[in-house]
């Protein structure tokens, strides 16, 4: 009986052999069908890989609905980083408190029905419902509906509204639609076919759109969060873009006819975050001396493979708002000279101390995003020079760390999306003012806080861009913060997607004009 | 019948250690999830996306009750636990059961398949090992088990990806769907496993081939292969599935990088996520399933052992 068990077992796994062998021939013969499909009836698919996968694709939970195409909301944000209407024809703001949105006539879900007023107001009771994120975006107070005419009164003065209007939770869906976290029915110039949790998702395309109607008939998102995993499929044909990939994998796919790489700056920046408790960087003269310590241009070449664009604020140079481009240029001796003033000498081991103390900072760091530590390095390194010591540490939740052990750290590498919706208000009040949810450094400039107040009263976008720019001015003089640079979004795109680009926004990854050869 | 009777007494007492390991499993959980820095609730407010002020972080914290003390958290889990509702998670709003039993079969899956990959690699390898014990077949099965456990399994799916999907274009780089799919992952899985196996098959074997019965059946003019598959191999396989009983918990624990790395939508990516984004229900619930899981298993184990084991089924009758 032993024998025969032990037979069946080997003969198991001699036919478990064989079946992979067809196994992986069949799947090349499906796509060759597939290939000819496409000859004969013009059907167009794509596979995108994407890095953070999703548990859900709820529109008003994920930033899938809007990425992959499904969900749209009432005005989005264009290349040029502007808000444009997109689900709403046209708005208008009636007072200090209240807006009129006109929803487009042609508008239907994907199971036909068309969008009214009413369904958008129903879309946004859900969303501030389900989403504790969305309701402390919006503040809205009331949504009145009549006809095609929505107006939202907001809980107070709120001239950014129609910025984060742009939040991709914020997307109208349809509400009384069963299993909204797999299936969701929205707008978007494709539908929901399937979805696997955290692995991918199917789309089709949807007939009736509102605009013109998608060029591809079907899109396949794929989650991976290794990024060598990405760029191997990419380039062995599985994926026909692939996101976020690693600057060190990009040779063998730049070198390859059949691939680019494409490379935008993001709105995102990357920067150093001073400690105001920490007693040594009260002094302005110190936090300056340690921005003139760190080479920019190193940085970029080095860490980041010229896949990053320096930074010299907050904001991402392409919004108006982002101030004067003064690079801060890498001035060891000027450094040198600002901590003399602030009355540093050189002691015997030659390293700067003030009334007997020297100064030694620790600069805290994680690994969630593997530049970081490397700049923290750097940044050691360059101290040293100048005859400051610095302690790294590496904390596993840097956001706990940082607001619950306020007198362990004096610097950390930090970074952030400073304005995701094209409107920078957002940082200026979660980063600078003392109660913001981004200010574990304790940041508290009377001016910065006086202008962040005004930008949040002011209506004119034009004023408030001024505003804005004279905020970065005043971070750029006091530096709170450090910095450094702005990190592309680096993809790969086989040679046969054809009208596509990434955005710096991250939000439009499929969209109605998306092509392949 | 005594068998019978056996397997009813390891059931039962089992079903007791059972009932007691997992309340001691959950609470430790619970109690390290909350001594353990950081809480959901800056990724439930998305703070590094929306403008969020401290106060209503704390407001939020208050609203789930994250303040009051871990005895009283426990208590209303716990409750609602036994009552076969493991809350929602606090990241998706899903319920946990529904999201862990979604993906529970894949995970499963995967698990069978590397298990399967095990054998078909340790076994011959062991069997060549003792076999030809200290000449060039055995050197070569302990040099390949070597190879095999020095290498982490994150770098050793890379490799297999970059030679069948990239350079032989054969099989899928990752998802889950087709059999095809499943290869990659199972061998992967097969291979981090299989170098415990083959040592511990190499040495039992070993050991049994210088017994004396094996002597006397070689006496007695058994055909060799005979005796090798027959005797050796079976008396052999008890201490196998014994040592698979027991590590089960870190093939739970193994699968993840696997899962993580071919986008293998099962519990090891759940968990990731979960653990990252500090979702405490759908951690404590992960924990739940998996100890029940590994419980199982061993049950499953020590019935086996009664089956394989002739002096276990038939008691001192038998003898």
């Amino acid at each position: 009986m032993g024998l025969k068990r032990l037979h069946s077992i080997l003969f198991l796994s001699f036919i478990l052999l064989l079946l992979s062998a067809c196994g992986g021939e069949e799947t090349s013969s499906n796509e060759s069908d597939a290939s000819t499909d496409t000859n004969s009836e013009e059907r167009k698919s794509l596979t995108m890989l994407f890095s953070f996968a999703s548990s859900s694709i709820d529109p008003h939970q994920d930033f899938m609905g809007v990425r992959a195409g499904i969900a749209e909301t009432l005005v989005k944000i264009d290349e040029n980083l502007e808000i444009q209407p997109w689900l709403a024809e046209e708005y208008e703001q009636v007072d200090e408190k209240t807006w009129k949105f006109k929803i487009r006539e042609e508008v239907t879900f994907h199971d036909g029905t068309p969008v009214d007023a009413e369904a958008v107001k129903a879309s946004f009771e859900r969303a501030v419902e389900e989403n504790a994120a969305v309701a402390s975006a919006l503040k809205i107070e009331s949504i009145e509906a009549d006809g095609m005419e929505v107006t939202f009164t907001n809980e107070e003065p709120y001239p950014a509204f129609v910025s984060e209007l742009v939040h991709t939770n914020a997307s109208i869906i349809k509400t009384d639609a069963d299993n909204i976290s797999e299936h969701p029915i929205a707008t978007g110039p494709f539908k929901v076919e399937s979805f696997i949790s955290e692995s991918e998702i199917n789309l089709e395309r949807y007939e009736e759109y509102w605009d013109t109607p998608a060029k591809l008939n079907e899109v396949t998102i794929k989650f991976n969060s290794d990024a060598n995993v990405r760029a191997l499929s990419l380039q062995s044909g599985e994926a026909d873009i692939a996101y976020h990939l690693p600057p060190e994998a990009l040779d063998p796919i730049e070198s390859s006819n059949k691939h680019r790489v494409e490379s935008v700056p993001s709105l995102r920046v990357h920067f150093l975050l001073y400690n105001q408790a920490s007693e040594s960087l009260q002094d302005n003269r110190v936090r300056k001396a340690l921005d003139l310590i760190v080479n920019r241009d190193v940085m970029v070449e080095e860490i980041m493979n010229e896949h990053a664009t320096a930074a010299s604020g907050p904001f991402n140079p392409d919004f108006p708002f982002a101030g004067d481009s003064l690079t801060v240029n890498y001035d060891p001796e000027q450094a040198e000279a600002l901590l003399e003033e602030a009355g540093y000498t050189k002691n015997d081991q030659e390293n700067l101390e003030k009334d007997g103390k020297e100064l030694s900072l620790t600069i805290a760091t994680y690994q969630g995003r593997p530049e970081l530590p490397l700049m923290a390095q750097y940044f050691q390194a360059e101290a040293a020079n100048l005859g400051v010591k610095v302690d790294i540490v590496t904390i596993e939740d840097i956001d706990s760390y940082l607001f619950e052990k306020q007198d362990e750290w004096d610097i950390a590498t930090y970074s952030n999306l400073t304005a995701p919706r094209g409107d920078g208000g957002y940082f200026l009040n979660v980063a600078y003012l003392p109660n913001g949810g981004l200010n574990p450094g304790q940041i508290n400039i009377e001016k910065l806080n006086e202008l962040t107040h005004q930008i949040n009263r002011t209506a004119d976008p034009e004023t408030r861009n001024e505003l804005k720019k004279q905020a970065v001015s005043v971070i750029q003089e006091e530096v709170p913060h450090s910095f450094l640079l702005h990190p592309h979004i680096i993809v790969g795109v086989n040679e046969r997607v054809k009208n596509w680009k990434p955005g710096s926004e991250e939000y439009y990854l499929i969209t109605n004009t998306l092509d392949v050869e | 019948m005594t068998w019978r009777k056996q397997i009813v007494k390891v059931v039962s007492s089992r079903l007791l250690q059972f009932i007691i390991m997992i309340l001691v499993l959950s609470f430790v959980t619970f109690l390290l999830m909350k001594i353990t820095p950081g809480d959901p609730i800056r990724t439930i407010l998305k703070v590094d996306d929306v403008g969020v002020t401290l106060e209503e972080e704390q407001e939020l914290r208050e609203a789930y009750g994250f303040n009051q003390p871990i005895l009283v958290q426990y208590r209303e889990w716990l409750s609602n636990a036994v009552r076969g509702d493991l809350g929602d998670s606090l990241i998706t709003n899903r319920p946990v059961m529904d999201m862990i039993t979604s993906r529970l079969p894949a995970t499963i899956g995967l698990a069978a398949g590397g298990i399967v990959m095990l054998f078909i690699i340790a076994l011959p390898l062991g069997m060549l090992g003792a076999v030809y014990e200290n000449k060039w077949p055995d050197r070569l099965s302990r040099l390949i088990a070597l190879a095999g456990a020095s290498m982490p399994s994150f770098w050793l799916g890379l490799l297999l990806i970059q030679l069948f999907s990239l350079h032989l274009g054969i099989l899928p780089v990752m998802g889950r769907g087709t059999f095809a799919h499943y290869i990659l992952p199972s061998i992967t899985l097969g291979i981090a496993m299989a170098p415990m196996y083959i040592r511990l098959l190499r040495e039992r074997l070993i050991h049994t081939l210088k017994s004396p019965y094996i002597e006397a059946a070689e006496a007695r003019g058994v055909r060799r292969s005979r005796i090798l598959i027959v005797h050796v191999l079976r008396g052999s396989l008890i201490s196998i599935v014994t040592l698979l009983g027991l590590s089960i918990g870190s093939l739970l624990g193994g699968i993840t990088v696997v899962e993580v790395l071919f986008s293998w939508p099962g519990m090891g990516e759940l968990i990731v996520q979960a653990v990252m984004q500090r979702d405490y229900p759908v951690i404590q619930g992960y924990i739940l399933v998996i100890g029940i899981l590994v419980v199982t298993a061993n049950l499953i184990v020590d019935i086996l052992y009664t089956v394989l084991h002739p002096q276990i089924r038939y008691g001192k009758e038998g003898l």
